[in-house]
């Protein structure tokens, strides 16, 4: 009795019922396509922004007294370029120290003028931008500046910006 | 299969489950989460220089976006700026003094923010988030932008 049973099981085969299986995945893979969002291709620019500091030393020497100190003052390194913007949030023009510039070549030219001398004493920039000035006019601004490579061949990424008024 | 099921027409389901494993996998390895962090509904400057991602190892991102009102969105939800970002770095600086121990509050945070702006927004209202974002300690930034114009 027992080898007749045993006989008969070997002959019968397992057979998964793949269809629920399928159903289940088929429901994953749903999920999948319809939550597929590939994000976008962004790009970005590093920078290191210290927070501004004045540009005046802060003095400990009386009037008339020298001052014994080596350190230059952090004014000195620090080159301003301002940034003013018009109405409609565009920039109107621009300025490196004391000098005028009107476009971004303009700007490109002096900053590699600038940072082309070897005695250059700057190594940090200040931007000083209108409020008004919009987001991918100082993108222009900033991309300008970090492509500037200082004396000792790094490349300038001491920013700091600073709310002028309109 | 035997040639009784052929007969009844039954299909061979193993093929196509295959494939649709297949496909799941797929799905599954390109999957991005961090996506959800990125308010997609805001158009970047384009800027020719802008590199892509390179975090050089370091995972500790804080992504703020800032519409052209100067709203700021976290996960889609508006936030308040000052309070957001002071709360940030704080649970950044508990973090970091998990592997550093001599990191002191006001100290530069080793975080970098990844400011996404609206191409629109005024310089006042991205000025007050860097602000907050310094005042806090944090120190790098990368500011995001398009290589180039996105096709619609």
């Amino acid at each position: 009795m027992s080898r007749r049973r045993r006989r008969h099981q070997s002959t019968e085969e397992v057979e998964l019922n793949l269809a629920a299986m399928l159903d289940m995945a088929f429901q994953l893979l749903a999920f999948f396509i319809l939550t597929f969002r590939p994000g976008p291709v962004e790009g970005q620019i590093n920078l290191r922004l210290p927070p501004p500091v004045g540009i005046t030393t802060e003095g400990t020497a009386k009037p008339g007294e020298t001052l014994s100190t080596t350190e230059v003052p952090k004014g000195l390194n620090t080159l301003v370029v301002s940034v003013f913007a018009n109405e409609g949030g565009r920039i109107a023009s621009m300025g490196v120290g004391e000098n005028r510039i009107n476009t971004l070549p303009g700007l490109d030219t002096k900053l590699q003028q600038v940072f082309s001398d070897k005695a250059t004493p700057f190594d940090q920039v200040i931007i000083q931008v209108g409020g008004r000035l919009r987001y991918d006019e100082l993108m222009k601004v900033v991309e300008v500046c970090t492509r500037q490579t200082l004396p000792d061949g790094q490349k300038l990424a001491k920013l700091s910006f600073v709310e002028a008024p309109d | 299969m035997s040639e009784l099921e052929a007969s009844a027409g039954k299909p061979n389901l193993t093929p196509i489950l295959d494939m649709v494993f297949q496909l799941i996998t797929f799905f599954m390895l390109v999957i991005n989460f961090k996506a959800a962090s990125l308010d997609l509904n805001l158009r970047l400057p384009v800027v020719g220089s802008a590199r892509p991602v390179d975090t050089r190892g370091q995972t500790s991102l804080l992504v703020l976006n800032v519409d052209q009102n100067g709203e700021l969105k976290v996960y889609g939800r508006p936030q308040p700026v000052a309070q957001y970002i002071a709360r940030e770095a704080h649970v950044e600086l508990m973090a970091a003094r998990m592997t550093s121990d001599d990191l002191a509050a006001g100290k530069e945070l080793p975080t970098t923010v990844v400011i996404r702006a609206d191409r629109a927004t005024p310089f006042r209202y991205l000025n007050r988030v860097l602000q907050e974002c310094q005042k806090n300690g944090f120190r790098r930034f990368a500011l995001k932008a398009m290589n180039k114009e996105e096709s619609s």
